[in-house]
């Protein structure tokens, strides 16, 4: 099992009440599933993706990844567990406009402090892997948003993560590079064995996972 | 990791290129006028530190008050150096000056009149380090008529050959002297610049045994200079039993009768305070025109502020940043980068910024240092910072400047939440908003102080320059040198009266502004002690040449005989004597000789403004230069005539001329010169302070722009929106004014305090100040406002 969240509550106070965010959210992610969450807007479904990256907190309940409580680790043992073993795909691609899509791809690696020539053996794997060599010296302005976002994807993978989040991947995409992205997560899946949660509005999308958890206002459905 | 910041360093600097350059310009700015001022400051403190001895040598100075005159010496009475080396085991040795002036020097048919020489002990050159190059290294001065020259100064009589053992005539010395050694030339640091040093040895009036009368600059080597004011309290008694004697020779009166009703005694002052404190010596009266530490103060707190002020506004344009930055500060986060490493990016980042200001300021300096110097009067060198101590200063300078400037923008910056930060959402707390907003007021303060400043002093030159000081200083031509002429001085005269672009001439070698004859006397009244007054020996042609006013009495004149014994006082002898209404025809002894006031003439200003108009005779002794009034405004006309006739008398003398006018403004020099850095350095701090407000109001404008868009959906207006953006910091603006007047209140009116005749502060220089710095910050703000409120509010609404 990879991670397991139990009785998890996350709440906001405003004007003297409490807003649940999630409400009572249990659930098991084994090692290799494909997770679609969906809902309408503001159920919670970014929000339960961020608790699950360790990027944002819960108010209540526990939550267990790799056999390791990280509702009791501090702020620092819990960052360095997601950037073991979680990489991150955005809607908007965030990557760093500085930077060519090389440097991008490396940048994951500088923080794990991996040596020089092993890094550029790692990135010019993926490039390969992805087929983007030919536009490793580009910068994300000189890509369209289907190129950024594979970029995005080979970011999140480069550092060999055990699952692999994305909120929304293909939200800013067209469907034609919609597919395409889908199709790489589900060949990610089923070829390496990694275990993706995305979080998407499309049925269509959706239904490249292996699960799909519905959520409303912050509880499973 | 580090060439990865490097890397994303340079490429925002590409992306941001005029951001970062007002960055780098107000930084570089920022450092070198703090390096210039840093400079200055320490140039200024090391005068006369050179010398090995510097802390244990200590000047003898001379303070008194009698009947009300204030008096103030650098030079003593011949006896005291040996007199204090005899009675007090504590002075080691002791050296006197006694400053010769410009003598004409000659050496066989090469004569010079600009080379400053002065009669010195011949222990002179062990009390004071200066480095013996050649010819007799042990005591050079030992013998009568002996002379040390300076390096340069022996070239310009001998060239190339060796001037050791060779003659030189001095002016006013039959017997020629014998040039024993050379010397380097006097280091530019100290408070005396002679070229030729004379043995005292043959100079009889030395030898003098009368402690009365002061002409020597006199130095102690004390066994511990520390220890100064020890000796200082026995010097009253010293004069008890020296003095006493000789007054009541000379005055007629009893040591302690005289200390009854006035103070007078001999003080100390340490040889390396004697370029910047004037406590002890009147400017006028020092060997050359020192420093003042007050400068000293102004310029190390404008260099501190400088910094500051750089350093701040690096601090607000980084943080203003910061929203641009949020989002790379996310991606870090998530990727994995620890707030540390977050931390050292940015703090690296403002060190590759700090080096390359460093560099553009190195630049900069190289440029201003000789504008600099040109306009304060100094040799400062930039290679004076090319030794390990000051390179490790600049090091430390940088990683200090750094920090300064990195810390706080990135701790803000690597505190972002990952989660907020992607979404560009960080939170600006009040604490942040705060600190910025103290930062602008310090700022502002600072600037709106200079400006201050600045008006106020330009108030003051341009009061002094119109000031009427009772005379009139404009188109009067000084030809000082005239005596050279000798028994032609009278033709020569005489052709000058001939142009009609002379209209009249006098001789005298009293000039009330620039270098002048000033002589001192005692005068009695009815057969009783008054006090010294000032005198000038003047012709019957003086007063209505300088265009002086008589209020009552006659002016000297042949048509009533001889008149050496008749004196014409000034207003404030006439008040000082008490003959306020009736001074004509009462009589004044001075030295024996007794005068007859003839007249009264209007109070005119003979010394410098800083002083109160003191008590003046003027007496019937024509003697020195000439002074000539124009008829014409062409001066450069009138000086190439008088060239010409001065040409034509072949004296072999040069001519040498000065315009009163002229020498009126170069008595305020200093202030001027002052004024002018002032100006420089108030512009520059407004400069960098508006660079800060202009980041900080596309910060909030960035900030806002959403509130923006709403509110222009919503109906306001351009104006309203303006307004809205810019009253904030405009507020700021106003809350500096508050802390900046009362200090430029404060501080100015001290500076003021330094002139007798001086401005009132008024409320004016406050409301200017007020507008000037207004108008710049409104400009500032108003400029982004404008744009922030004139963009699309679509554009910041489809944001989401």
């Amino acid at each position: 099992m990879l991670l397991q969240l139990k009785n998890i509550f996350k709440w906001v106070n405003s004007g003297g009440q409490r807003i649940f965010l999630l409400k009572d959210i249990n659930l098991e992610v084994q090692e290799g599933e494909f997770i679609s969450v969906m809902g309408p807007s503001g159920s919670g479904k970014s929000t339960l993706l961020n608790v699950i990256g360790m990027l944002d907190t819960f108010d209540e309940g526990e939550y267990d990844f790799l056999h390791e409580s990280v509702h009791t680790l501090k702020e620092k043992h819990r960052a360095n567990l997601y950037k073991e073993y979680i990489g991150f795909v955005f809607q908007s691609y965030h990557l760093l406009d500085e930077l060519t899509v090389q440097e991008n791809l490396e940048m994951p690696l500088l923080y794990k402090k991996f040596k020089g020539p092993e890094r550029k053996a790692m990135v010019a794997d993926m490039l390969d892997r992805f087929n983007i060599v030919g536009k490793k010296d580009l910068f994300p302005a000189q890509l369209s948003g289907g190129q950024q976002q594979l970029v995005g994807v080979a970011r999140a993978l480069i550092a060999n993560p055990k699952l692999i989040l994305a909120d929304e991947p293909t939200g800013n995409l067209n469907s034609q590079q919609s597919e395409e992205i889908m199709h790489l997560f589900k060949k990610l899946n089923e070829e390496d064995g990694v275990t993706i949660i995305q979080v998407t509005h499309s049925e269509k999308n959706a239904a490249y996972g292996s699960r799909i958890i519905n959520l409303l206002d912050g509880r499973k459905v | 990791m580090l060439k990865n910041y490097i890397k994303i360093a340079w490429r925002n600097i590409l992306k941001h290129k005029s951001m970062f350059a007002i960055n780098i310009a107000g930084l570089a700015i920022g450092i070198a006028s703090c390096l210039l001022m840093l400079l200055f400051v320490v140039d200024e403190l090391s005068y006369d530190t050179f010398n090995e001895k510097a802390d244990d040598i200590v000047r003898v100075v001379f303070k008194a008050q009698i009947n009300g005159e204030k008096i103030k010496e650098a030079v003593v009475m011949a006896p005291v150096a040996q007199t204090l080396k005899n009675d007090f085991p504590e002075v080691v040795d002791a050296t006197r000056i006694y400053n010769l002036g410009t003598p004409k020097i000659a050496y066989g048919t090469t004569a010079f009149r600009n080379g400053k020489a002065a009669y010195v002990d011949p222990n002179f050159f062990n009390v004071f380090t200066l480095a013996i190059i050649d010819g007799d290294t042990q005591s050079p001065l030992e013998e009568p008529n002996t002379v040390v020259l300076t390096e340069s100064e022996a070239n310009k009589y001998f060239g190339n050959s060796n001037p050791i053992g060779k003659n030189i005539l001095i002016e006013g010395n039959s017997q020629p002297f014998r040039v024993t050694a050379i010397i380097e030339n006097v280091p530019q640091n100290s408070h005396f610049h002679f070229d030729l040093f004379a043995s005292m040895q043959g100079f009889d009036p030395a030898k003098s045994t009368s402690w009365v009368n002061s002409n020597y600059f006199t130095y102690l080597v004390l066994e511990n200079g520390k220890a100064y004011k020890n000796l200082e309290k026995k010097l009253p008694q010293v004069l008890q039993k020296y003095m006493g004697p000789q007054m009541q020779d000379n005055l007629g009166v009893s040591y302690t009768d005289f200390m009854k009703d006035n103070q007078l005694g001999l003080f100390l002052q340490p040889l390396t305070d004697i370029h910047l404190n004037h406590d002890f010596v009147s400017a006028s009266q020092e060997l050359e025109q020192g420093g003042d530490i007050k400068y000293v103060y102004i310029f190390s707190a404008i260099a501190l502020f400088m910094l500051l002020i750089a350093c701040i506004n690096f601090m607000n344009l980084s943080t203003a940043s910061a929203s641009k930055r949020s989002k790379e500060v996310g991606i870090r986060k998530v990727l994995g980068s620890q707030r540390k490493q977050l931390w050292q990016q940015f703090l690296s980042e403002a060190f590759i910024a700090t080096v390359l200001a460093l560099f553009v300021a190195l630049g900069l300096l190289v440029v201003l240092i000789p504008k600099f110097n040109e306009l304060s009067g100094k040799a400062l060198q930039l290679s004076s910072f090319i030794n390990a101590s000051s390179i490790g200063l600049l090091i430390a300078l940088t990683f200090f400047i750094s920090l300064l400037a990195g810390a706080y923008p990135s701790l803000f910056l690597s505190s972002f939440k990952p989660i907020s930060a992607l979404k560009s959402k960080f939170s600006n707390s009040g604490h942040n908003k705060g600190v910025r907003s103290g930062l602008v007021v310090f700022q502002f303060a600072i600037s709106t102080g200079l400006i201050l400043a600045t008006l106020i002093v330009r108030q003051q030159m341009e009061y002094i320059q119109q000031k009427d000081v009772g005379y009139d200083k404009e188109q009067l031509l000084v030809l000082r040198e005239a005596h050279l002429l000798g028994n032609d001085l009278n033709a020569f005269k005489q052709e000058l009266l001939k142009n009609p672009k002379v209209g009249s001439v006098t001789q005298s070698a009293f000039v009330p502004a620039g270098p002048t004859d000033i002589n001192m006397s005692t005068i009695y009244k009815d057969g009783v002690f008054s006090r010294r007054m000032a005198v000038y020996n003047i012709d019957g042609h003086y007063l209505p040449t300088m265009g002086m006013e008589l209020v009552s009495g006659r002016n000297f004149s042949k048509a009533f005989g001889a008149d050496s014994t008749k004196v014409i006082i000034n207003e404030t002898a006439s008040r000082l004597l008490g003959l306020e209404n009736d001074a004509l025809g009462k009589t004044i002894t001075d030295a024996g000789k007794t005068a007859t006031i003839i007249g009264v003439v209007k109070d005119f200003h003979f010394k410098s403004l800083h002083t109160p108009i003191e008590p003046l005779l003027l007496f019937y002794n024509p003697y020195g230069g000439l002074i000539l009034k124009a008829q014409t405004a062409d001066m450069a006309a009138l000086i190439a005539d008088t060239q010409n006739l001065w040409k034509n008398f072949g004296s072999g003398e040069p001519f040498d001329y000065e315009l009163l006018d002229q020498s009126y403004q170069k008595t305020y020099l200093v202030e001027r010169k002052m004024g002018t850095i002032l100006n420089i350095f108030a512009i520059l701090t407004v400069f960098v302070a508006c660079l800060g407000l202009f980041g900080l109001i596309t910060f909030t404008a960035e900030q806002r722009f959403k509130e923006i868009g709403i509110r222009k959906v919503l109906g306001s207006t351009v104006p309203q929106i303006v307004g809205m953006l810019s009253k904030d910091f405009l507020k700021l603006v106003v809350i500096s004014f508050f802390i900046a007047f009362p200090i430029g209140f404060y501080t100015m009116g001290k500076w003021l305090e330094g002139f007798a005749y001086r401005i009132q502060l008024d409320f004016w220089a406050f409301l200017i100040t007020a507008i000037i710095i207004l108008l710049i910050a409104f400009a500032t703000v108003g400029y982004k406002s404008f744009s922030a409120a004139t963009m699309n509010p679509v554009k910041a609404l489809k944001d989401e």
